[in-house]
């Protein structure tokens, strides 16, 4: 702190010599001080050579008032006005920000085959690399004539299941997106009636122990008839099916 | 406007059309399905060159950059429509209420000013062609 201090007063020193240099204790207050005087004559010269060139025109009619600029119209348009509805755009903000968007690009394009909703740069299928690496455009799409055809001339058969998978799949995940959507519309409306749900869990726990009672008289029936268990086969074979 | 997107939308819809039926014939392909195949290719030809056609009526049409991200993500690009209005109205009422606080702080400003320097004030007022309120 001692040594601070006495930085501080060694600093608060120097100040005189700048003074001596020209800088003069006359001119120092750059806004003049005496206003009142109206004079706009010796203080401008002063307080414009040591603001910016551009103030000297302005500081010219403004008096007392250097660095004064014009104030911007009040027709301009800024932040302080509804820019949504000075371009008309509340139709739409009400259209997207309204209602839920659902996040999935098939839901955009439904109609579209293929599995669309995977990142493109799984495939190589992203718009961005048509922008990074453009396609050589060279001239125009001519027809394919009879001597080119002959390099379409294909093998009889299926294709491997690999490439199957390709066109297969996308109507499955169509199916699993009207599930979902049914998924995610059914909790909204249950919130309020919340007793309707316990009725029907309890209505599925009365009627468990009668189900269990008729599965194990079923199993009892078939046990008799032959001693392995063909439910756990057929369910084996099921789920094997499936997975193909 | 909406013409020019129509036809471009119809030329696509009829090309990945044509593309998911040559899909079909290739992945179970038989010998009779050749020529199938290429008045198939021949079609994908004609296809291509009318996508090609409308280019020149959308010259003037300019897609946002980002949009193309939100594409390659397999989310729905109404998405970005979406947060782009979200983000303009808040960034509106946030420029909003910095120029309602400036203009507080003006005429607080102007106020005090006046009752310390008045006569200074009043020339102001003279410049600014007393639209300034006093108070």
């Amino acid at each position: 702190m001692e040594n601070f201090t006495a930085l501080f007063g060694a600093q608060a020193d120097p100040p005189p010599p700048p003074t001596a240099l020209g800088f003069g204790p006359g001119k120092p207050p750059p806004p003049p001080p005496p206003p009142p005087g109206g004079g706009p004559g010796p203080a401008p010269p002063s307080t414009a050579a040591t603001a910016a060139p551009g103030s000297d025109k302005s500081a010219a009619g403004c008096g007392p008032f250097y660095l004064m600029r014009e104030l911007p119209g009040s027709t301009e348009l800024t932040g302080s006005t509804n820019l949504i509805t000075h371009y008309n755009l509340e139709h739409s903000y009400n259209k997207f920000c309204g209602k839920k968007v659902k996040e999935k690009l098939s839901n955009f394009l439904p109609d579209l085959p293929g599995m669309i909703d995977l990142p493109g740069s799984h495939d190589n299928s992203s718009l961005r690399s048509l922008i990074e690496k453009p396609p050589i455009l060279g001239g125009s799409f001519n027809p394919i004539t009879g001597t080119m055809l002959a390099g379409f001339r294909l093998h009889t058969g299926p294709l491997p299941e690999q490439c199957r998978l390709m066109h297969i799949q996308p109507p499955k995940k169509k199916n699993k997106h009207k599930h979902k959507q049914s998924r995610t519309q059914d909790p909204v409306p249950p919130e309020t009636p919340s007793d309707s749900d316990h009725k029907k869990k309890k209505k599925k726990k009365e009627e468990d122990p009668e189900r269990k009672r008729k599965k194990k008289e079923k199993k009892k029936k078939k046990n008799r008839h032959s001693p392995d268990h063909p439910g756990m086969g057929s369910s084996q074979a099921s789920s094997s099916s499936s997975l193909r | 406007m909406a013409e020019k997107f129509d036809h471009l939308e119809e030329h696509l819809e009829k090309f990945v059309e044509n593309i998911r039926q040559l899909g079909i014939i290739v992945s179970d392909f038989q010998p009779s399905s050749q020529a199938g195949l290429n008045q198939k290719l021949n079609f994908i030809v004609t296809g291509l060159q009318d996508i090609d056609k409308c280019r020149q009526q959308l010259h003037d049409i300019t897609v946002p950059l980002e949009v193309f991200e939100y594409i390659d993500q397999g989310r729905n690009p109404q998405l970005y429509t979406k947060e782009c209005l979200e983000r303009a109205l808040a960034k509106n009422e946030q420029v909003k209420g910095k120029i309602d606080t400036m203009k507080k702080f003006k005429s607080l400003l102007i106020q005090e000013l006046s009752k310390v320097f008045p006569e200074d004030m009043a020339k102001y007022r003279s410049i600014r062609g007393e639209d300034q309120p006093p108070s």
